[in-house]
C-alpha cells in the first residue's frame, strides 16, 4: 500500500524556460505534505512529472527505490499515483459513475458492465461523503461536488498518492470541512498526499510536513507544527513580509449611498436583495458556493435576467440592460472567471486592457501609441510583471488578475465589484490587490469584494453581507467580523437574528 | 374529449367516403383507360436542366388537356440519391403506372428503375440508359456521338481539314465521353487538325471564361474553340472579347440553345456560325409518347433516338422556340 | 495608512526577479517575427516560380491580370469572410446571395432601362441596389444568429438553399440576361481598366486596404477579434456582442453586394449556376490566409493572398498539360493542404 517518493535533482526545460534546477526532496509514504510556493515557483510542473504528464530534462525519479520513467499519466496511475488538477478534468456530458472509468471500464466480454461500474462508484461516492446519484451528469454539478468525484475517482483506481492542486479553491468553508476529514481519512489509510495551496491556514491545519519552492528550486522542508504562517510566507516569498492587509479606515456611512439596491430578485438565484454602498467604502458579500452572490451581481449588470427590484447609482435609479449601460454609469464588474470571463488570455496585454475604452483611442481610428500609453501607465501603477509584448497567457495568475483589475479600472468606475479578487494568486500579489482596494476606495470610490475567503472579508472589508440560499441573511459590521460568525450565517447554524 | 373523439371519427369516415368515391368513378372501372404518369428528372440548376423541366411543365400542361384520364405527377431531384426516394414515393404513395425517367445517374438508379418495373409499372429511361436495359421498357434519348461527330465534321470540312482547335469538357460523365470519343474519332482522320488541348469548364458560363482566358494566354493561333455546349460557348465568347484577339474564326457550342439560335438566326456575332441540337425538348416528345402508347395500352419501340442536326442559318428557325427558357 | 501610493512601489514583496513569474508558460510574441505567419506567402511565391518554368507565358503582365482580375470577386466575399469566421461565425451562403443578387439586380436593371431614361443612371441606381440587397442579406442572417439564436451554420445553410432557389425560380431555371445598350454601358466595369489595371482588381486593392483598416485599427475590428477569442469576455467587458456579430453579417453581405457588382458585367447574365461553391472558396481563402477557423485571430492580408494562391493554382494547370485533367482538383488539395501545413500552429 504505502509509496515511498524520492525526486533526485530534478531539471525540467520548457523550450529554452527552465523551470525547475535539479529539484531534490523525498516524500514518505502516509503523510500529508503542504507544497507552498508562488505561482511559477514549479510545484505544479515537479507534481506533473510524478504523476507522468511531464518528463525531466535530467534527473530520476525513484519510486520505492527504483528509478521510473513515466511514459504517460495512465503509467503514474498503474502505481497508484493520481493528479487532481487544478481545473477539474471531467468530460461534462458523461455521468459521474461514466467518468470515474473513463480509461479503465470495467467490461463483461466485449461489453460494459454498467451495473459494476455503477455499483463501485456509489461506494467510492459515500466513502468520499458524496450523496449523490452515479447516474448524474457532471455538468449539473457543482464545482465541489465535481471536487468529489475527482477524489472517488482516483480512490476507484486504488490511489497511493494523491496530489491535490488547490482543492479549495471553489470550495466553500462547510466543503472544506468535509474534505478535511477525508484527507485525515486517507491519511490514515495509508495513502501519501501532496496537498498544493495558497491557504496557509489550511496548510497548518492539515499537513504533517510543509515542503517550500521558490524559483524552480527546493527551499525548505520542515515540520508543519514548528513551522508558524508567517515562516511558511516568508520562505515562499524570500523575504520579510510586512502585514497582508492595510489599515482599515473608519467605516464610511454618510452622504447618499453611492449604489442601492431595493428588493432585487434573479429567478432561482437571488430574493429580495437590498443592500446600500457608500463612498470610500469596501462591502463584502460571503456566502456558499451556490449561496446566489455571482449571480446577484451578474443580474444586476443585466447579464441575467430579474424579475423584480431596483437599482440606484449617484442617487439616480438605471435600468442596466447589459455590461455596457452599466459601465456608462459608473458600475463595472469583474468576474470570478478570470479564463473564462475575465481576460482574453490569447491576446496582447495591450488588447485586453483597452477592450472596455476603445472609444477613447479611436479618432477615428485606434492609435497605437495611445493604447500603448494606457498599457504603460497600468503597467506601472498596478505592478503588473511580464513581457508587455507578449500574450496574457504568459503572465503569472497574480499579474493576469492585475492586468484585469486595471482592464476594469480603465472606464474610471465609482462602482467597483470584485468577485473572488485573489482565487489562485500568490501571496505577494494578494497582498498588493488588497492595498491596491483599499487605495480605490479611499478615492472615494465604492469597492465590493465577493469572496470565499474569509480571512480577506475580514481582514479588508468595513462590512461584510452574507447570503444563504439566494437571501441575505446578515449585515455584519467591521467590529463583528470573525470567522465563526461568517461561517455561522453563511451555513445557517446561527441563532441570534 | 369526446368532441374530439366525434371529430375524429367523422374525418376517418370521410376519408372513406373520399376513398369509395375514388374507387366509383376511376379507380376500377376505368382501370385501363387511366394512366397515371410519374416523371423523374433532374432539379433546373443549369440552362439544360432548365430546359428540361420547362419541356417537361409544358407537356404536362398539354396532354393533361387533351386527356382528362392522363394525371402526369413531376419530380425534380437535385442528386441519386434523392430522386430514387421520388421514384419509390411515386410508386408506393402516388400509385403510378407508367414512368418517364431523366436518371442522374445510370448505376445508381439501374436498382431503383428494375423495382419499379417489377411491381407493374411501364419504365421509359430518356437520356442515360440504365447499366441494366433489362429495367427499361423503352429508352428515348438524344444522339450524343452526332453532338461530338457533327461539329467535327463540320469543322474538318469548312477548315479544309487543317486547323487550331482548342476544346471544352463538361463534367467528367459517360455523356462528356461519349461526345469527346466521337469528336476525336474524326479528327483522327484529318491528321493537320491539332486539337491543342480539352480541359474540363464543367457546363458552366464562368470556369469557362477563366478557361478561355488560359487558352489564350497559352496559344497564339487558334482557329476554332469547340465550346461542346451553348453555357461554356458563352463564356469563351466574352474571354475572346475581352482579349481581343482576331485569330480566333469560329466558336462551337452545342444543345441549341434559343440565344445561340438566334445569334445564328441574325447573323450577329460572326463567331457563332453553326451549331448541333440537343434539345430538352425530346423530355416533352418522352413523356408524350409514352403517355398516348399507354392510353392506347401499346408499346413504345426499345430503343428510340432523337437524331441531332447540324444547325445553320438555313434552317436555324425550324430550331428557335421563343417561349422556351432555354 | 489612510491613502497608499502605488501597491508595488509600498510594498516591494512582489519584487520577484523578472522571468520567473513566466517560468514554464508558453509566450507567444505577437509583434515578432514568426515564420508561420508567411507560410501562404512563401507558398504563393514557390506556385510562382513552378508556374513560370512551366509555362513562359505565365509570368506575363496579361496572364497576371487575368488572375487578379478574377481573383478579384472570391477575394473580396473572402475578406467579409474573413471578419465573419473572425467573430467566430461562418457563412455558407455567399455563393448563392451573388447568384441572386446578380439576378436581382439584372431584372432590376432591365426593368429600369425604359423608364429612366440614362443607360449610366439605371446602372449606377442596379449597382447601389446590388450593395444594399447585399447588407440587407447580411443583416437577416445577422438578425436570425443573434436574435433568433440560430447556430451560423443552420441559418446560412438554410439561406444557401432559398437564395438559389430564389433565383432558378425568377430564371426558370436558364440564364437573366441583362439587355444589349445597359450591357455595353456596364462592361468598363469589369473590362475597364486603369493604369493599365483593370477596375476589379483595383476594388479588390480598396477593399482590401479598407477591411484592414477596419479589423486593426478601429474599435470594430478589435471588437471582432475579441468576440471570436472569447465571446464571454467580450461580453462581460461590456462590448454589446450582438451589434457586432450583426455588423459583421451586413458588413460580409455588402461584400458579396460589391463583387457581385464586378461580376455582372463580366457575362452580362445571371444563371443558377452563377457563384457555385464561391462559399467554399471564399472560406478556403480566409483559412489557408492564416485566419483560425475557430475564430479569433486573422489577417486581411493573408486572406487576399490566399485568394491569388487558389486562383493561381488553377491558371497553373490550365496553363500546361502535364497533368490530367482528371486530376486537377486533387493537385488543388495537395496545395491548399501544403499550405496550411507551412503555416500551421504549434501546439
Amino acid at each position: 500500500m504505502s509509496l515511498h517518493v524520492a525526486f533526485e535533482g530534478i531539471t525540467k526545460e520548457f523550450g529554452a524556460v527552465r523551470v525547475l534546477h535539479g529539484v531534490s526532496v523525498e516524500l514518505q509514504p502516509g503523510r500529508v505534505y503542504g507544497l507552498l510556493g508562488e505561482n511559477g515557483a514549479g510545484k505544479s510542473t515537479l507534481m506533473k512529472i510524478l504523476a507522468g504528464y511531464h518528463a525531466p530534462t535530467a534527473g530520476t525519479l525513484h519510486i520505492d527505490g527504483e528509478a521510473r520513467r513515466f511514459a504517460s499519466s495512465r503509467e503514474a496511475e498503474q502505481q497508484g499515483i493520481v493528479l487532481i488538477h487544478q481545473e477539474l478534468s471531467l468530460a461534462d456530458d458523461l455521468t459521474i459513475a461514466q467518468n470515474m472509468f473513463l480509461g479503465h471500464e470495467i467490461r463483461r466480454g466485449w461489453l460494459l458492465d454498467d451495473r459494476a461500474m455503477r455499483r463501485k462508484a456509489e461506494e467510492a461516492l459515500r466513502q468520499v461523503g458524496f450523496e449523490g446519484d452515479p447516474d448524474l451528469k457532471v455538468r449539473d454539478l457543482i464545482v465541489a461536488e465535481k471536487q468529489l468525484v475527482e477524489i472517488a475517482k482516483a480512490q476507484v483506481r486504488n490511489a497511493r498518492l494523491l496530489i491535490m492542486d488547490e482543492p479549495t479553491a471553489s470550495l466553500t468553508p462547510a466543503e472544506c470541512e468535509r474534505l478535511f476529514a477525508l484527507i485525515g481519512r486517507l491519511k490514515r489509510a495509508g495513502v501519501t498526499i501532496v496537498y498544493i495551496s495558497h491557504k496557509l491556514d489550511e496548510v497548518e491545519r492539515i499537513t504533517d510536513e510543509v515542503v517550500v519552492m521558490r524559483d524552480g528550486r527546493f527551499v525548505a522542508r520542515a515540520p508543519t507544527a514548528e513551522t508558524s504562517r508567517h515562516r511558511m510566507a516568508t520562505l515562499m516569498v524570500g523575504r520579510e513580509l510586512t502585514d497582508l492587509f492595510p489599515a482599515k479606515r473608519v467605516a464610511p456611512t454618510s452622504g447618499t449611498p453611492l449604489m442601492s439596491v431595493r428588493g432585487f430578485t434573479v429567478p432561482g438565484w437571488a430574493e429580495a436583495v437590498d443592500f446600500d454602498l457608500w463612498p470610500g467604502e469596501i462591502l463584502g458579500f460571503a456566502g456558499l458556493v451556490g449561496a446566489g452572490r455571482t449571480e446577484l451581481f451578474e443580474g444586476i449588470l443585466g447579464l441575467r435576467p430579474h424579475s423584480a427590484g431596483r437599482v440606484t447609482l449617484d442617487g439616480r435609479e438605471v435600468r442596466l440592460r447589459g455590461p455596457r449601460e452599466a459601465m456608462r454609469h459608473g458600475l463595472t464588474y469583474l468576474s470570478e472567471d478570470r479564463k473564462g470571463k475575465g481576460l482574453h488570455v490569447n491576446r496582447s496585454l495591450r488588447d485586453n486592457l483597452t477592450l472596455m475604452t476603445l472609444d477613447r483611442h479611436a479618432h477615428p481610428l485606434l492609435s497605437g501609441r495611445s493604447e500603448d500609453g494606457a498599457l504603460g501607465r497600468a503597467v506601472a501603477a498596478f505592478g503588473v510583471r511580464g513581457d508587455p509584448e507578449g500574450r496574457a497567457s504568459s503572465l503569472s495568475g497574480g499579474n493576469q488578475q492585475k492586468l484585469a483589475i486595471a482592464k476594469y479600472l480603465e472606464p474610471d468606475p465609482r462602482v467597483f465589484v470584485l468577485d473572488e479578487p485573489t482565487r489562485g494568486v500568490d501571496v505577494g500579489a494578494k497582498r498588493d490587490i488588497y492595498f491596491l482596494v483599499e487605495r480605490l476606495a479611499a478615492e472615494g470610490r465604492g469597492v465590493i469584494v465577493v469572496s470565499s475567503e474569509l480571512i480577506e472579508l475580514i481582514g479588508l472589508c468595513h462590512r461584510v453581507i452574507v447570503m444563504r440560499g439566494r437571501r441575505v441573511t446578515a449585515t455584519l459590521p467591521a467590529e463583528r467580523l470573525t470567522e465563526e460568525e461568517l461561517i455561522a450565517h453563511a451555513i445557517g447554524t446561527h441563532t441570534r437574528h | 374529449m369526446t368532441k374530439v373523439a366525434t371529430v375524429a371519427r367523422r374525418s376517418v369516415l370521410g376519408a372513406g367516403a373520399a376513398l369509395l368515391a375514388l374507387a366509383g368513378t376511376g379507380g376500377f372501372a376505368l382501370a385501363a383507360e387511366t394512366v397515371k404518369l410519374g416523371v423523374c428528372i433532374p432539379a433546373a440548376t443549369h440552362g439544360f436542366t432548365g430546359g428540361i423541366v420547362w419541356w417537361a411543365n409544358e407537356a404536362k400542361k398539354e396532354l393533361e388537356k387533351a386527356h382528362p384520364n392522363l394525371k402526369i405527377t413531376i419530380k425534380t431531384a437535385g442528386g441519386a440519391p434523392e430522386q430514387a426516394n421520388q421514384l419509390q414515393d411515386l410508386v408506393t404513395v402516388t400509385k403510378i403506372d407508367s414512368l418517364v425517367i431523366f436518371p442522374f445517374e445510370s448505376a445508381a438508379l439501374t436498382q431503383p428503375v428494375a423495382q419499379a418495373k417489377k411491381k407493374g409499372v411501364y419504365v421509359t429511361v430518356v437520356d442515360r440508359g440504365l447499366t441494366d436495359t433489362s429495367a427499361q421498357d423503352a429508352y428515348i434519348a438524344g444522339d450524343n456521338t452526332a453532338f461530338g461527330r457533327i461539329p467535327a465534321e463540320y469543322i474538318a470540312k469548312k477548315y479544309n481539314g487543317k486547323a487550331n482547335i482548342v476544346a471544352l469538357r463538361g463534367i467528367a460523365t459517360t455523356i462528356d465521353n461519349e461526345r469527346w470519343n466521337a469528336f476525336t474519332e474524326v479528327m483522327k482522320k484529318h491528321p493537320d487538325i491539332k486539337i491543342l488541348d480539352a480541359k474540363y469548364a464543367n457546363w458552366n458560363r464562368d470556369d469557362a471564361f477563366k478557361v478561355t482566358q488560359d487558352y489564350l494566354t497559352r496559344f497564339k493561333e487558334i482557329d476554332v474553340v469547340w465550346a461542346a455546349d451553348d453555357d461554356m460557348a458563352f463564356g469563351v465568347l466574352k474571354a475572346i472579347e475581352q482579349a481581343k484577339r482576331t485569330d480566333i474564326k469560329e466558336v462551337f457550342g452545342g444543345a441549341g440553345s434559343k440565344t445561340m439560335v438566334k445569334t445564328i438566326l441574325d447573323g450577329s456575332n460572326p463567331l457563332i456560325q453553326a451549331d448541333v441540337s440537343y434539345s430538352p425538348k425530346f423530355i416533352y416528345d418522352a413523356i408524350k409518347m409514352t403517355a398516348e402508347a399507354r392510353l392506347k395500352g401499346a408499346a413504345l419501340p426499345a430503343t428510340h433516338i432523337i437524331p441531332s442536326s447540324l444547325i445553320t442559318k438555313d434552317n436555324a428557325k425550324d430550331f428557335y422556340f421563343p417561349d422556351s427558357p432555354y | 495608512m489612510p491613502s497608499a501610493p502605488t501597491p508595488a512601489t509600498e510594498t516591494g514583496a512582489t519584487d520577484t526577479p523578472p522571468g520567473v513569474d513566466r517560468a514554464g508558460k508558453p509566450k507567444a510574441p505577437s509583434r515578432r517575427f514568426d515564420p508561420h505567419r508567411y507560410g501562404p506567402l512563401i507558398g504563393l511565391g514557390l506556385l510562382l516560380v513552378v508556374g513560370t518554368l512551366l509555362n513562359p507565358d505565365f509570368a506575363t503582365w496579361d496572364n497576371w491580370m487575368n488572375v487578379l482580375t478574377r481573383t478579384a470577386f472570391i477575394g473580396i466575399i473572402a475578406i467579409g469572410m474573413g471578419f465573419v469566421i473572425i467573430s467566430g461565425g461562418i457563412d455558407l451562403s455567399v455563393g448563392s446571395m451573388a447568384a441572386l443578387i446578380a439576378g436581382v439586380m439584372i431584372l432590376l436593371m432591365n426593368a429600369l432601362a425604359g423608364s429612366l431614361g440614362s443607360p449610366v443612371l439605371v446602372v449606377v441606381v442596379g449597382m447601389l441596389a446590388a450593395v444594399a440587397l447585399g447588407g440587407a442579406f447580411g443583416l437577416a442572417h445577422g438578425f436570425l444568429i443573434t436574435r433568433g439564436r440560430i447556430e451560423p451554420f443552420i441559418v446560412t445553410l438554410g439561406t444557401l438553399g432559398i437564395f438559389r432557389a430564389v433565383l432558378t425560380w425568377l430564371s426558370d431555371g436558364g440564364a437573366i440576361t441583362l439587355d444589349g445598350d445597359l450591357a455595353d454601358v456596364y462592361s468598363p466595369v469589369y473590362y475597364g481598366s486603369l493604369l493599365g489595371i483593370q477596375t476589379p482588381v483595383w476594388i479588390f486593392v480598396l477593399v482590401a486596404v479598407a477591411g484592414a483598416v477596419l479589423l486593426n485599427h478601429t474599435p470594430f475590428g478589435r471588437y471582432v477579434q475579441a468576440i471570436g477569442s472569447n465571446e464571454l469576455v467580450a461580453r462581460y467587458a461590456a462590448v454589446d456582442v450582438d451589434r457586432v456579430k450583426l455588423l459583421t453579417y451586413a458588413l460580409l453581405g455588402a461584400c458579396v453586394g460589391i463583387a457581385t457588382v464586378l461580376y455582372v458585367p463580366r457575362l452580362g447574365s445571371a444563371s443558377p449556376t452563377t457563384g457555385l461553391l464561391w462559399e467554399l472558396e471564399a472560406i478556403a481563402a480566409v483559412i489557408v490566409g492564416g485566419t483560425s477557423f475557430k475564430g479569433g485571430e486573422g489577417r486581411v492580408a493573408g486572406t487576399v493572398i490566399g485568394a491569388i494562391l487558389l486562383s493561381v493554382i488553377s491558371n497553373i494547370l490550365n496553363l500546361t498539360s502535364i497533368i490530367s485533367v482528371y486530376l486537377n482538383a486533387a493537385v488543388q488539395g495537395c496545395v491548399i493542404i501544403a499550405v496550411a501545413f507551412l503555416q500551421r500552429r504549434r501546439p
